[in-house]
Formats: C-alpha cells, sequence, structure tokens
C-alpha cells in the first residue's frame, strides 16, 4: 500500500544542508493499522508529509497503491490527495466559515462528483462518526473532541485507501481521545489502512505495528541503544 | 463548481464586510467617475458621420501669401467668396457644397407675436445629400435652384413645429430677415455632434440643431448677414461698403467636396494645385499653390474639436481608476493571505491550483461585480451632475444607454478579475503542507 | 527607533511594501497635477475683469426688420435715449462685445504700416462716450470720447478711426516707457492709424480661451455703432439697488420703441454675475470635477493603507507578543508601524515626484499647461505623508495593545 526505499529529504538552506529522513525505508500493506513514533525533530512529521504528497521528497523511491509517485506534478498529486488519502490532523483544522455539512463536502466538491451522491456520502460519513445531528453547526459550536469527529468524517466520507493521522488525539482531553480511537480502531476493523503518528506509547500500542524514526532513520528499537534514551526523554515530556 | 465558488465568495465577502466594503466602494469610485468622463469623451471625439466620414473633404486654399500663414504653412481654415464660388462653378467634385452662418429673424404667422431668430446656413442643393440630411416632408432643393437664386428654403422639424404646428409645410412661405422664401421641404430632427461642417465657426457642440437652411446665391443677393466667424488676417486692405468686402480675400465661407475613392481626392487635390496656379499666373496670389484637403476625421483633429478639459478630465479619471485598483490589489491581497491556512486545508483534501484560481478570481469576480452596480448607481447619480463639470453645451450631449451600462458592469468585473492576478497567485502558491508543519 | 529590522520586515512583505508605495506615488503624481490645474483654473476664475460688476446687466438685441445701416444707427440712439430716461437706469451703452463675452472682434495691432507681424492681439470694442462710465472703469489718462465722434459702422466694413482709447495694460505692452498717450498704432487691416487720445484702468478683453491669456487684459476702444451685423448689446447700469427693477423696465423701453427686434433667448437679460458665472463655467467645472478626484483618491489611498496595516499587524501578532514579552513597550510597536509607514510613504513620495513631473511634461507639451513649481510636490508630499502617519495610527495603535500572552499562543 504505501512503500518507501530509500527515500531521502534534504532542507537546504544558504549554509546549511538538513537531511529531515535519510535512507528512509518502510512498507505498510493493505489493511495495516501502523503506528509511528519517535522523539520531536526525529522527522516523524516529515515522513507524514511526504507520504501525504503534501510535499516532495529529494531522492529514493514512494510507491503508493503500486503507483511511483516520484515524479508527479502538482495537479495529478491533488488528485491523489483526493482521492486516496483521508488526513486527520492534531488542530483538526476545519475551514471555520463552512459548516459541518459543508466541511465534510470539500473533498468530494473537489472530485466532481454529483450533489445527490455528495449528500448521501457525507451523512454517511456523519452518521459513523456519530454527528449527524450537527450537520448544520459550526466548528466553533464543536467541542474539541466533536471537531476531531467531523475531522475524521471528512476523511472518511471520500472512502480513501489509506488515512493518514498526525497526532489525532494530540489536541483532546483523555475521555475524548479514547472515543477518537475507539472511532480509529473501528474503521481500520472495517478494511482501512491507517498510519498515525504519535508519541503517546499508551495510544501506539493499540496500533498492530509500530515503526520508530530517529534522526530522520527507521530503527529497530530492540536493538538501538539510542532510542532507549530519546524514547525515555520522549515519553516524559506531557506533549510538544 | 462555479455555483460553488460563487457561494464561497459571497460567504467569504460576508465575513469581512468592512474590507468588502471598502473594495466594493473604490471600484464603485473608479469605474464610475471612469464612465461619466468616457460618457461625455465619447461624444465629442466621436465620428459624427462614420459611414462616410473618409469620403467628405474640408478644401483650404492659401489666398493670403505664406507671410500671413497662422499657423504658419497653413492656408486659412475657410475660403474667401471668390475662390468658393469659383470651385463651385468648377464642379469638379461629383458632389461639392460651401456655407456660412445665418440668423435672420423669422416672422411669425400670427402678427401678434413676437419675431423670433432662426440660426442656420446659407449653402448650396448638395449640402443635404452630402451630409445625409433626413427629411420629414418634401425635398432638398436642386442645383437648378441654385443657379436661379431661387427664394427657397427648407426648415427644420423644429422650427416646422413653432410656426405650423408640425403640418406638412411645404409650399408655404416663410418670412427671414424681411424676404419671403416658399418652403420646399422639412427635415427630421438632424444635429450630428460635433458639428463637423461647421467646425470653422466655432459651432462644434452648438446645443440647438440648425433651423434653416437658404440658397447661398439667393443670401448673396440680400446680402443676408453672416453670423459665424469672419477672418481678414492677410495684408492691410481697405474697403467700405459690405461689396467690397465680399470680394477681399477674408475667409468665412467652410467649403466641402464628396469624393468617393482616393483617386477622386488624388485627382481633386491636383485641380487645386492647377487652381492656385491659375491664380498664380493671372497675378492675383504671389506665391506657389498651397491647398489643403482633409476628410472629416482629419479635419476634427486639425481643428482640435475635442476639448482639452474632456480629454485632460478623462486621464484623471482613469489614473484615478488605476489607483482604485491598486488598492484592491493591496486589500485582496491581505484578505487572502489571511485565509492562507484555509487555502493550505483545501490544498491538502486535494484542491489543485486551478481550483483556488477559480475560487479566488470568483470571489474577486463578486466583488467586481458589486463594485460594478454600485458604480452604475454612481454613474447615473454624477451624470446628472456633468453640468457643473462641462460645458451645458457639451454636458447636454452626455446621455446613458445600455451600451454605457453593459461597458460599466464589464469594465468593473474585469479589471477587478484582473487586479486580482496577483494576489490569487500568490494564494495558489500555499503549500498543502504548511498547516502540518505549524503544529 | 532602529531602521534595520524595520526594512528586513518590508523585504518578508515585497508586494504589499509596494503596492502601498505605488498607490502612494500614483496619488502624490494626480493630486499635485490636479492642485496645479485647479489653481491655474481658480486663478483664471478670480482675475478681475476690470469691470465693476455689481448693479451692471446685459440686453443683447437683434434686429428683426429690415433696417438700413442708417436706420439702425438712429434706432441705436433712440434705444440708448429711452434707457436713460428710465429712473432707475444710470448710465448705458452699446457694444458689439465686451469683457468676458468670449466671442467678439479682435484685431493684430502693429506698430508701422508696413510690418506683417502682429506686435500683439486686442479686443476692439465698438463703444462709445458713455462706455467707460457704464463699465465702471476709470480713465487715468487723456479724454474720452465725445458724442460726435461716434460714427456708424458694419462689421465687414474696415473703417478706419482716426481716435482710440486703449487699456492700460495695452498701453505698457505697446510703449513700456509710458508715452502711449498720443501716439498712434495700426489696429486695423487698413493702413490708416488711430492716435491714443485715452487710456482706461484695467479692462479686459472678450477673449476667455486660454490660448489667449496673453492678449486677456488688451483692448481697445473705438467710437463707432456696430450697425451691419443685425446685433447689438447693451450693456446697463442700474442705479444702487435698483438692479431688478432696471431689469424688468429696460426690455420693455426698448420694445415700446420698436417691436421688430429679439432678445437672444441664452443671454438675453442676464446680470453680469451671470456672465461672469458662464465665462468661467468649464474652469470652475474643472475644479470642482478635480478637488472631488483628488478629495476621493486620498480617502480610498488612506483606506488602502488602513487595510493593508491591519492585515499585517494582524499577520504578525505573535511576533509583536515575543518582542513585548521581551520588554518592547507599547510605544516601541507603535512607533515601529509608524516608521514603517514613514519609510514606505517616503519612497512612494519619491517615485511619484517623479511621475508627477513626467506627467506634468507630458502636459506641456499636448496641453500647453505651464510647468509645475516645487511647492505643488511639496504641499502634495506633506499630505500624504500626513495621511499616511493618520492612516496608519488606528492599526498602529491596536498592534501596540497586543498582549505579551500571544507569543505564547500557537498559530
Amino acid at each position: 500500500m504505501l512503500k518507501m526505499t530509500h527515500l531521502s529529504k534534504v532542507y537546504r538552506t544558504e549554509v546549511v544542508e538538513t537531511y529531515a529522513l535519510r535512507d528512509f525505508n518502510i512498507d505498510v500493506k493493505e489493511g495495516e493499522f501502523v503506528a509511528v513514533t519517535g522523539p520531536s525533530g526525529s522527522g516523524k512529521t516529515t515522513f507524514l508529509t511526504i507520504a501525504g504528497l503534501l510535499e516532495t521528497f529529494t531522492g529514493g523511491t514512494y510507491h503508493l497503491d503500486n503507483l511511483d509517485v516520484s515524479n508527479l506534478d502538482d495537479n495529478a498529486r491533488s488528485k491523489i490527495r483526493n482521492e486516496k488519502i483521508g488526513f486527520i490532523f492534531q488542530a483538526f483544522n476545519l475551514i471555520p466559515d463552512l459548516n459541518v455539512f459543508d466541511n465534510v463536502e470539500v473533498p468530494l466538491r473537489y472530485r466532481g462528483m454529483k450533489a445527490p451522491e455528495r449528500k448521501e456520502r457525507i451523512m454517511g460519513a456523519l452518521e459513523r462518526v456519530g454527528l449527524a445531528s450537527r450537520a448544520k453547526h459550526y466548528p466553533a459550536e464543536l467541542s474539541g473532541g466533536q471537531q476531531q469527529r467531523v475531522a475524521i468524517a471528512r476523511a472518511l466520507a471520500g472512502s480513501p485507501r489509506l488515512l493518514l493521522a498526525d497526532e489525532p488525539t494530540g489536541n483532546l482531553d483523555t475521555q475524548m481521545a479514547r472515543g477518537v480511537m475507539e472511532l480509529l480502531e473501528e474503521i481500520h476493523r472495517d478494511g482501512a489502512t491507517i498510519v498515525m503518528v504519535t508519541h503517546d506509547p499508551e495510544l501506539a500500542a493499540r496500533a498492530q505495528r509500530n515503526v520508530h524514526i530517529i534522526d530522520g532513520q527507521v530503527v529497530d528499537l530492540a536493538e538501538d541503544p539510542r532510542f532507549h534514551t530519546a524514547y525515555a526523554a520522549a515519553a516524559g515530556q506531557v506533549r510538544g | 463548481m462555479f455555483a460553488y465558488y460563487l457561494q464561497l465568495g459571497l460567504r467569504s465577502l460576508k465575513r469581512n464586510p468592512v474590507l468588502t466594503a471598502l473594495m466594493v466602494m473604490a471600484i464603485a469610485f473608479g469605474v464610475a467617475a471612469s464612465m461619466i468622463t468616457w460618457s461625455v469623451f465619447r461624444v465629442v471625439s466621436g465620428n459624427p458621420i462614420p459611414w462616410k466620414s473618409s469620403q467628405l473633404y474640408n478644401v483650404q486654399v492659401d489666398d493670403r501669401g505664406p507671410q500671413y500663414d497662422d499657423p504658419p504653412n497653413e492656408p486659412p481654415e475657410a475660403l474667401n467668396y471668390t475662390d468658393a464660388v469659383a470651385l463651385m462653378q468648377a464642379h469638379k467634385a461629383p458632389h461639392q457644397t460651401l456655407l456660412y452662418d445665418i440668423g435672420p429673424s423669422v416672422l411669425p404667422q400670427n402678427p401678434n407675436d413676437l419675431p423670433i431668430t432662426a440660426y442656420g446656413y446659407a449653402t448650396s442643393a448638395d449640402f443635404f445629400t452630402m451630409f445625409d440630411v433626413p427629411f420629414q416632408y418634401g425635398s432638398p432643393w436642386t442645383n437648378a435652384d441654385d443657379d436661379a437664386h431661387a427664394s427657397v428654403a427648407v426648415i427644420s422639424n423644429e422650427l416646422n413645429k413653432r410656426l405650423f404646428g408640425g403640418a406638412n409645410s411645404v409650399g408655404r412661405d416663410v418670412t427671414l430677415a424681411m424676404h419671403t422664401y416658399r418652403i420646399v421641404g422639412v427635415t427630421n430632427h438632424w444635429d450630428p455632434k460635433p458639428r463637423y461642417y461647421d467646425a470653422y465657426d466655432g459651432m462644434e457642440f452648438y446645443p440647438d440643431p440648425p433651423q434653416v437652411f437658404i440658397v447661398f446665391n439667393r443670401a448673396i443677393d440680400l446680402r443676408v448677414g453672416m453670423t459665424g466667424r469672419n477672418n481678414c488676417g492677410g495684408p492691410p486692405m481697405h474697403f467700405s461698403s459690405d461689396e467690397e468686402w465680399l470680394h477681399r480675400e477674408c475667409a468665412w465661407i467652410p467649403f466641402w467636396a464628396a469624393l468617393p475613392t482616393q483617386a477622386d481626392a488624388q485627382q481633386y487635390k491636383t485641380f487645386l494645385v492647377a487652381y492656385a496656379a491659375e491664380q498664380q499666373r493671372a497675378g492675383r496670389f504671389h506665391w506657389a499653390p498651397n491647398v489643403r484637403l482633409r476628410n472629416v476625421t482629419e479635419w476634427m483633429a486639425y481643428k482640435k474639436v475635442v476639448p482639452s478639459e474632456s480629454r485632460i478630465s478623462l486621464f484623471v479619471s482613469i489614473g484615478f481608476f488605476i489607483i482604485c485598483l491598486v488598492n484592491t490589489i493591496g486589500l485582496l491581497l491581505a484578505k487572502f493571505m489571511r485565509r492562507s491556512s484555509e487555502i493550505g486545508v483545501r490544498r491538502a483534501l486535494g484542491a489543485t491550483r486551478r481550483e483556488v484560481y477559480a475560487q479566488f478570481l470568483m470571489e474577486a469576480a463578486a466583488v467586481g461585480l458589486a463594485g460594478g452596480v454600485l458604480g452604475l448607481l454612481l454613474t447615473v447619480a454624477g451624470m446628472q451632475g456633468v453640468g457643473l463639470l462641462f460645458e451645458p453645451d457639451v454636458a447636454r450631449l452626455a446621455h446613458i444607454d445600455v451600451s454605457l451600462l453593459v461597458t460599466t458592469l464589464v469594465v468593473a468585473v474585469l479589471t477587478t478579475v484582473v487586479a486580482a492576478f496577483y494576489p490569487t497567485w500568490r494564494a495558489a502558491q500555499v503549500q498543502p503542507a504548511w498547516q502540518l508543519k505549524s503544529n | 527607533m532602529q531602521i534595520k529590522p524595520i526594512l528586513a520586515a518590508m523585504r518578508r512583505h515585497k508586494a504589499g511594501t509596494i503596492l502601498i508605495g505605488f498607490q502612494i506615488a500614483l496619488t502624490l503624481a494626480i493630486v499635485c497635477n490636479a492642485l496645479f490645474i485647479i489653481h491655474g483654473r481658480m486663478a483664471r476664475v478670480s482675475r478681475p475683469s476690470g469691470v465693476n460688476e455689481t448693479n451692471l446687466f446685459v440686453i443683447s438685441n437683434v434686429w428683426a426688420g429690415n433696417l438700413s445701416d442708417h436706420e439702425t444707427a438712429v434706432q441705436i440712439q433712440a434705444d440708448l435715449d429711452a434707457l436713460l430716461q428710465l429712473g432707475s437706469v444710470e448710465d448705458a451703452t452699446a457694444l458689439n462685445s465686451f469683457p468676458l463675452h468670449g466671442s467678439g472682434w479682435d484685431n493684430i495691432i502693429r506698430m508701422k504700416p508696413d510690418q506683417i507681424h502682429m506686435t500683439t492681439d486686442s479686443s476692439i470694442y465698438l463703444s462709445d462716450d458713455h462706455t467707460l462710465n457704464t463699465l465702471g472703469v476709470k480713465l487715468i489718462a487723456g479724454r474720452n470720447f465725445t458724442a460726435n465722434e461716434v460714427q456708424a459702422l458694419s462689421i465687414q466694413t474696415m473703417a478706419s478711426w482716426p481716435v482710440i482709447i486703449v487699456s492700460k495694460d495695452l498701453a505698457t505692452l505697446l510703449f513700456p516707457k509710458g508715452d502711449a498717450l498720443g501716439k498712434q498704432i495700426y489696429a486695423t487691416n487698413n493702413n490708416t492709424p488711430s492716435t491714443i487720445i485715452g487710456i482706461s484702468d484695467t479692462l479686459q478683453s472678450h477673449m476667455m480661451d486660454s490660448d489667449d491669456n496673453a492678449f486677456a487684459y488688451n483692448a481697445v476702444l473705438v467710437p463707432m455703432r456696430e450697425v451691419g451685423s443685425g446685433y447689438i448689446h447693451y450693456l446697463i447700469r442700474a442705479r444702487p439697488g435698483q438692479l431688478a427693477a432696471a431689469m424688468r423696465e429696460a426690455p420693455k423701453a426698448l420694445i415700446a420703441q420698436n417691436r421688430m427686434r429679439i432678445f437672444y433667448a441664452n443671454d438675453g437679460e442676464v446680470t453680469f454675475a451671470k456672465v461672469r458665472a458662464k465665462a468661467y463655467e468649464r474652469d470652475y467645472g474643472m475644479a470642482v470635477l478635480l478637488v472631488i478626484v483628488s478629495a476621493v483618491l486620498l480617502a480610498i489611498t488612506a483606506a488602502g493603507i488602513v487595510g493593508l496595516t491591519s492585515f499585517w499587524v494582524g499577520q504578525r501578532r505573535r511576533q509583536i507578543g515575543v518582542r513585548r514579552a521581551l520588554g518592547a513597550t507599547q510605544g516601541d510597536i507603535l512607533s515601529y508601524f509608524m516608521t514603517e509607514n514613514l519609510l514606505i510613504a517616503v519612497g512612494g513620495i519619491v517615485v511619484g515626484t517623479l511621475l508627477a513631473i513626467g506627467i506634468n511634461l507630458w502636459m506641456v507639451t499636448h496641453y500647453g499647461v505651464a510647468y509645475l513649481s516645487g511647492s505643488y510636490l511639496l504641499v502634495a508630499a506633506i499630505a500624504l505623508l500626513l495621511l499616511g502617519q493618520g492612516a496608519v495610527f488606528a492599526p498602529a495603535l491596536r498592534a501596540s495593545r497586543v498582549s505579551p500572552i500571544e507569543a505564547t499562543r500557537t498559530a
């Protein structure tokens, strides 16, 4: 489903070159629920933005759904994002000017879907996250947990092959976080592939598989001594 | 998608009413100022007879010598009596006419009423065909009437209403400057602006159409007073009677020739040069032939018919409009960039750059349309005030018509969309990753 | 206030900076050229005619009957006598044209009979012994015409006239040493000279075109009656306080003399105040238009500055919060934005000044306007600086009130 080989990402400024990812290899199979963990600045967010085709990379290859996405132009990347990927952001990223219904509708609009089908999908997605009754509400009128459910509904409405979540519970309290997590597990059980970035060990533990990134590389947790100190430090932080 | 973007645009505009109002007002003021001055400009600079402006030629012959030319090398702007009559008799163009301004008194039909003045022209039969004068009743007089110095007249339908209540007055008599003329024709309303054929007398924007036309030869016989411009700017001359004045080199008779093709014009010019050369041989002119043949557009340009006020105010208004647009660019930039997070999310959710362009240009078009509608109202209101800004003669010519209204809206929307290109380009540059990384 | 960090920040907001600067530049260019034109037009409007315009009015008369030249001359004299009989009338005169009228007779003035090019150009007022008194123009040297000197003249008949009165400005122009009185000049197209018997105080010509500005105060009074052209203007001075009565009675008195006459529809009986208004309506209209345009322009530019600065403040809230947290006072933040605007305005003014001069040079070549004087640039520049500072003040004040807590918030 998602396969990166020898992938690298370099940020260049006038003075220094910084490797955000270096010889990065990962292979997520269809239907997997993978948690990506790692300390701050390890490159996990960079990985996610590249995986989501929000950013280009410097070297290596990236196959998404068996398609080489290395050299696609901006339009083609937009199209893939729209059709194959669903995003769940830490800060929800709902558009404040639009009500719940219209927010969920955004990706469907860009897909050029007809109005009746759009409506059916939106209401379906909202029912799934338990917010069908709030369709006319604006984001500001909802709690954080509800907002994240709307964001999840927006990600689900287009039936993406891949769900990318960036600290989906990062802005929520424990009880709301649990609800969101249960929802994700349920979506996974229904067959979706989910890649979730988190540094909450408890959350990571609920995924099928954990991938750890340190200094821009995937490491085998058991063998790498760097992990023990770095992970302990990260776990010690409350939140970034 | 069109409706979706329009809906998004309107929603966004509603969110910042003050900013939106500012932009709409800037566009409205700019477009209204431009349209009001344009409405005046298009009249004063318009071609009054587009279908044959390249076939009608004003004739000039230097009858006073190079040392008196003002501006240098330019013959006087009208002919003297001797040359005008000679060119008429030569009859080298298919049609030619000559004219001078008259303002005879008109005796009322009812002897108890006071007399009135009717302004018009002493001219020849070809005047009516050359300048396409429409007739309500009757017809122009004939070339034979010209030759016979006939006491016939053509009157305007305005004068016909005043004298005869609008009835067909062909065959009836009218008393002009105490002489009786038989009416042969009544024109329909006819008042081309600018009045190119009499720019010599400064009549370009005279408010009322000409009321009366009489036979030039008859008018000369009766010494019907000339109310136009008389320029005796040549060498010192002495005369003590009207008769002597008539035969001196004073410019007062505009002369026009209808020359359908370039070849005709070339031929006529050759004839004019030959005529002037003949005068030189005869000892009347002591200088080489200096003649001009200018068609309607060239003549209006030479006479600087467009008032400089009209031109300057048009330029000022356009400058004003440009500033309004620069202002709009700035405000749109602020408005669009303030929404860069929304753009980032939309991009992440799969909006292509094109779709971002479409959304924001549509929003700008909505601003432009609102500006256009408000501008339309301001234009209509402003037109009432045009009289304050321009001479009444010119101001009354400016009018609102469908083409002005459509132009106002189209200009407002198009310019706003063009102005929105840069802010929209900036909006489309927003990276989809931005929002993720800010966390 | 440190300028370097401001410049650095401006470099980050190039587009907005350039837009505001450009808008200020264009506004300056247009406003100072507009001010220049307004001032020029108002100077024309406020120039004196030399005529005492209160209590003066004009009746423009066209002859309807078929009078001979001689009969016309007799009729004019009878008309004037009838007008002077009226209790409300102080004096009256018959003229072919008058100051501010726009149309009339102008003739070139020559000093020698064989001179080809003119020395200057002047209005020729066909007038009489009552003209100066009726217009309220003083004779400052020599003598007035006598009633016997006034002859009849058809406008096409370029008769000669032995005696003339010239306006002060024309006398000085022709005889700079001040010895015009008694000298001979050539003011007709024939070669008989005219002797200057009197010099009047300031008297404006009939010519109103701006092309004729050089001749605006050239007037020659000739003791002649205009009889051939079919029309005559009666200028009538009412006794103080009796203008309305005189304007009512005078036309009736003329009709009673002879009803075969027409008073112009456009300017039949008008006060001289109306003559002045009509003469300058183009100038006045132009000035009004430009005042409106300039005012709206300044308002729009100010609004643009408020809009963009507000945006910048909104964008930099966090940065402002950090500065505040690091110890910047409210005054520091305020002066930061004020200085930023000052720098942009100065840039815009430099560009705008060049633009203004360019526009002016273009108008000099195409419309023959004068060269722009530096004072207009200075006034417009100061106005725009103040406008910019005024417009930026409110958003800058809002910026200065940003709480240091903003520093801790995420964007």
